[in-house]
């Protein structure tokens, strides 16, 4: 009797897992070699392949162009196919409110997992008056459009933060887009601009060094690295901690079990001791979101998004 | 007819482009709150366009240039760019050795051989050079 | 530590046999991978990156800077033979470089390519060494207005460029504007000029263009004439095939500040190779003598630019290891494999990790000779490759922009747009455009528009920001003074002229 249990829930879990992937897995990722999604698709697959959780290898395939666009539409063109997965970043979500030209939302695609958020601080040079986030919007206060902070393109998160705090405390600076990391950092510690949103990891050293101060964090909670600094919240700012989202997508018309195989997979990702290491290296929040949660996030990020870009004054056209 | 100088007909193709350019400039913002927007620089490099373009419609007299061997070249231009087309339906190895084979035949007379020969090793080199040694994709 | 000191400590560790190994791997490697078009340092060493995490870091550093400067010297390679630029910073070599081979002179070409690229390396790695903190310092300073005023200084020199008729060097170069301008605003999110096609939505990547026009041009202008005997004549004799002791002493200025300037503009984070060489060729052609034969095959317009795009890999690792800030792709992933390796590059690095910055030091100095004696012997070798009989050389030309193209972007797209590039290169030679300063518009004008943008965004609308800071008003007062050459040689001929007519 024992035995014909045994054998059932064998059958049985081996069924529910029916789905096995038996090729290498073309993993899409919408930078060129080096960029960051290249980058963390690479250390994913390195961790998995590490960690023995699939049993093919995993390929890099690079589709640069039109912030995703191009990498989405290649996506959307295999539909059903198993062996393709992609990783998909904030621009994903945003960059369809935008541009025309970007026919490929993640809702057209089939959403799988949500990997990482990336919290960031707000910085400003060392020798700045401003000790404080309060500092800074008061300063911002007395002399509107006059400070000036540098960031990406004026839908990166960046902005958004820029547009929600500009909301909440009616202070006003000004926005000065760079295309490159290295530029935006530049500009600060050359004193050009006032203040900048940049990522921890790419703050860590310059703070160490003296060159940069941290008024507050773009946070839920404080980073294990920044115990002293308040977040946003914490400083008096009560407005939503933007993250920078990274997940994993599938082409249309994947089956729910494939769904649920790659779940399966990252979640046990997550636990693993490299992927804590990954997480600690890079100073990235573990995010992890199963599918329906994704759909559902994606949903209101997009409607959150459409309201602050539309108030940003740009022209949306989704 | 007074035969025009090739300059003529360059100079109203780009003044077509000036014009274009500076229609779609308009259709975007000159200048915003933070400073000129998408509009800014491409209206005034329109403008250039269409005044310099303008200037060689009127004054361009450069000697016509020679046009004899331009049916092969463009004929030599057709193959390339049905080549690229048909890429993404036959793959590099079929569209390319068609164009290596129209060049050697047709261009250079050489006998179907040679040109078959001519084909079939240089995408056989490309092969062994870029997938399998370097590990780059080819289309 | 100071330099002495810390230099020899640095190469005690580069000169360990498995350090040495890796240097000349990654030199190796690089020359190879700047050879082919399309492929370039950062895609290189990005697919190495995961190997490199098996090895020491010392070793992998000297490894993957290897392959960023041994990459500068093999791009030239294909510019002078095949006119076909090898990466974008190898395009201003395609101007003399190529002419130099139609007339026989490739071997000398190549050699002196070689010869200045280890000048120049070795100049940028010194300044690396001796300069990099202070520098560092002053490269902070320099923001969008000197930017604006770097990019109209490099503009201007289209006059220079300019040829026969300004008018159409002029439009040559506003087309490169325009193209440049193809693509997603970035202040703004508008997407401009793309025509529906959401290819285009991060604009036309420059090695399309150069290779399409450079290449495929070349290519179909030689189709015309029924039978070519052989293409380019090739030397004879050893000799012919090595720079000549006049041709090293011609080339003493292109030496000289080809290095400086490469090595400076590469500081400047932002700025890449290809400007560095842009304004190398101008600067050389502007204080030569021969300024007028510039681009018949000049050899001091092979050895300057090919100069500054060597000194601007020592440039770029200035900010990468005294700030922690990339300066431009190829940086931004040795930034990131530093971080994979566990280190924090940032204004600590040097001084925390001695060891590393005085081992890549050195490395460096060791890689350069390497890459000369990799190289010089290799010139008669690839001097060689001219041989091939033209019905089979063209069809390759073919295919290497080919896939030079899509292995640089997995794009069918491009390589439509390679083809349309290429009539465009055909009808521009045709009829008579210069084809260099479309591409000077086509590197410059993104870059330009963004300066002039976020400096107005600095200065809230006012345009005295240009001038009022001294750096910028410098730059933007030498552009002037570069446009206004071309009227003062030619009010100096007329003057000349009215001087004979009086004596006769």
């Amino acid at each position: 009797m024992k035995l014909a249990l045994a054998f059932l829930a064998v059958l049985v879990s081996s069924s529910a897992l029916a789905f096995k992937p038996t090729r290498t897995i073309e993993v899409v990722v919408h930078t060129g070699p080096g960029g960051g999604s290249d980058i963390l698709a690479r250390a994913v697959a390195g961790m998995i392949e590490k960690e023995k959780l699939l049993p093919v290898r995993m390929q890099v395939v690079n589709k640069t162009g039109g912030g995703g666009a191009v990498a989405a539409a290649y996506l959307a063109e295999k539909a059903g196919d198993e062996n393709t997965i992609g990783f998909f970043t904030g621009v994903w979500l945003t960059g369809p409110l935008t541009s025309p030209e970007y026919k490929v939302t993640l809702r057209d695609l089939t959403p799988v997992a949500r990997l990482v958020l990336e919290p960031a601080l707000i910085a400003v040079k060392a020798d700045a008056p401003f000790k404080t986030m309060a500092d800074f919007i008061n300063a911002a206060k007395q002399n509107p459009g006059q400070l000036k902070q540098s960031g990406g393109s004026p839908t990166s998160r960046d902005n958004v933060v820029r547009q929600l705090l500009q909301k909440h405390t009616g202070a006003r600076w000004a926005y000065i887009s760079f295309p490159g990391g290295g530029e935006r950092i530049a500009a600060l510690l050359g004193g050009h601009v006032n203040m900048m949103v940049i990522e921890p990891a790419e703050a860590g050293e310059h703070i160490r060094a003296g060159n940069m101060r941290v008024l507050a964090q773009v946070s839920d909670s404080r980073l294990p690295g920044f115990p002293g600094v308040p977040t946003l919240k914490e400083a008096g700012f009560d407005i939503p901690a933007v993250p920078q989202v990274r997940g994993v997508v599938a082409p249309p018309k994947i089956p729910a079990e494939n769904v649920a195989y790659w779940e399966d997979v990252l979640l046990k990702l997550t636990k693993t001791a490299s992927w804590k290491k990954f997480l600690a290296d890079n100073q990235f929040e573990d995010g992890y979101q199963n599918a329906q949660d994704l759909t559902k996030f994606y949903d209101e990020f997009t409607a959150r998004m459409r309201e602050i870009l539309k108030e940003a004054g740009l022209k949306l056209v989704r | 007819m007074r035969h025009r100088s090739p300059d003529f007909w360059s100079g109203l193709a780009l003044a077509a482009l000036g014009a274009y350019i500076v229609a779609q400039a308009r259709g975007w913002d000159y200048l915003t709150d933070d400073g000129p927007g998408p509009g800014f620089f491409p209206l005034w490099y329109g403008i250039a366009i269409l005044a310099c373009s303008a200037w060689l419609v009127v004054f361009g007299k450069s000697p016509g240039a020679n046009w004899q061997g331009a049916g092969r070249a463009l004929a030599t231009w057709g193959a390339v760019a049905l080549a690229v087309t048909l890429v993404k339906f036959i793959g590099f190895a079929l569209a390319f050795g068609a164009v290596a084979f129209f060049i050697v035949a047709v261009m250079y007379r050489r006998s179907p051989a040679v040109a078959a020969l001519v084909a079939l090793c240089t995408v056989a080199g490309f092969y062994l050079v870029f997938p399998l040694a370097l590990g780059v994709a080819l289309p | 530590m100071d330099i002495a000191a810390g230099l020899l400590h640095g190469f005690a560790l580069a000169l360990q046999p498995l350090n040495l190994l890796w240097c000349f791997v990654g030199v190796l490697l690089g020359t190879i991978v700047g050879i082919m078009p399309g492929l370039g340092p950062p895609a290189t060493i990005a697919m190495l990156l995961p190997l490199t995490a098996l090895m020491n870091p010392a070793g992998a550093i000297i490894m993957l800077a290897g392959i960023y400067y041994g990459a500068k010297y093999g791009g030239s390679t294909t510019s002078i033979l095949l006119n076909v630029p090898g990466e974008s910073a190898s395009v201003v070599t395609c101007l003399d470089g190529y002419a130099m081979a139609r007339k026989g002179r490739a071997g000398p070409a190549l050699g002196i390519a070689a010869i200045a690229s280890f000048i120049a390396g070795t100049v940028g790695v010194l300044g690396l060494m001796l300069v990099a903190p202070p520098l560092a310092k002053l490269a902070l300073a320099f923001s969008s207005p000197e930017y604006f005023a770097l990019m109209s200084l490099g503009l201007a020199m289209v006059v220079l460029l300019a040829g026969k008729s300004m008018v159409k060097a002029l439009l040559a170069m506003l087309v490169g504007l325009w193209i440049a301008g193809i693509g997603t605003d970035v202040f703004t999110s508008q997407s401009r000029f793309t025509f529906g096609h959401m290819e285009l939505l991060s604009g036309i990547d420059f090695v399309v263009v150069a290779i399409g026009i450079f290449a495929l041009g070349e290519v179909l202008a030689n189709m015309e004439a029924r039978e070519e005997p052989q293409v380019l004549p090739v030397p004879k004799g050893l000799r012919n095939l090595l720079p000549t002791m006049q041709d090293l002493r011609d080339c003493r200025f292109a030496f000289a500040q080809g290095s400086v300037l490469g090595f400076l503009v590469g500081v400047l984070p932002g700025a890449g190779s290809t400007i560095a060489s842009f304004i190398s060729y101008g600067v050389e052609k502007a204080f030569s003598k021969r300024r007028d034969q510039f681009g018949t095959g000049v050899i001091e317009g092979v050895a300057a630019p090919e100069g500054a795009n060597n000194s601007e890999t020592g440039g770029a690792l200035v900010p990468l290891l005294t700030l922690g800030i990339p300066g431009s792709g190829t940086t931004a992933i040795l930034l990131a494999a530093l971080v994979l390796w566990g280190f924090k590059p940032g204004p600590l690095f040097i001084a925390e990790n001695p060891g590393m910055f005085w081992g890549l030091v050195a490395s460096m100095y060791i890689g350069n000779v390497m890459l000369l004696v990799l190289n010089l012997p290799l010139v008669p070798l690839f001097a060689q490759v001219l041989r091939t009989p033209v019905y089979v050389l063209y069809p390759l030309i073919v295919g290497i922009s080919i896939v030079g193209v899509y292995a640089g972007s997995g794009s069918l797209f491009d390589l439509y747009l390679l083809a349309g590039f290429g009539l465009l290169g055909y009808l521009m030679r045709k009829l008579d455009y210069p084809s260099a300063p479309l591409i000077l518009g086509l590197v410059l004008g993104g870059a330009m528009e963004r300066a002039l943008r976020q400096s107005l965004m600095m200065s809230e609308g006012h345009l005295s920001i240009l001038v009022s800071r001294p750096i910028s008003a410098v730059m933007l007062a030498l552009a002037l003074v570069v446009l206004c050459i071309p009227l003062f040689s030619r009010f100096n001929t007329w003057r000349l002229r009215a001087m004979e007519q009086e004596e006769s």
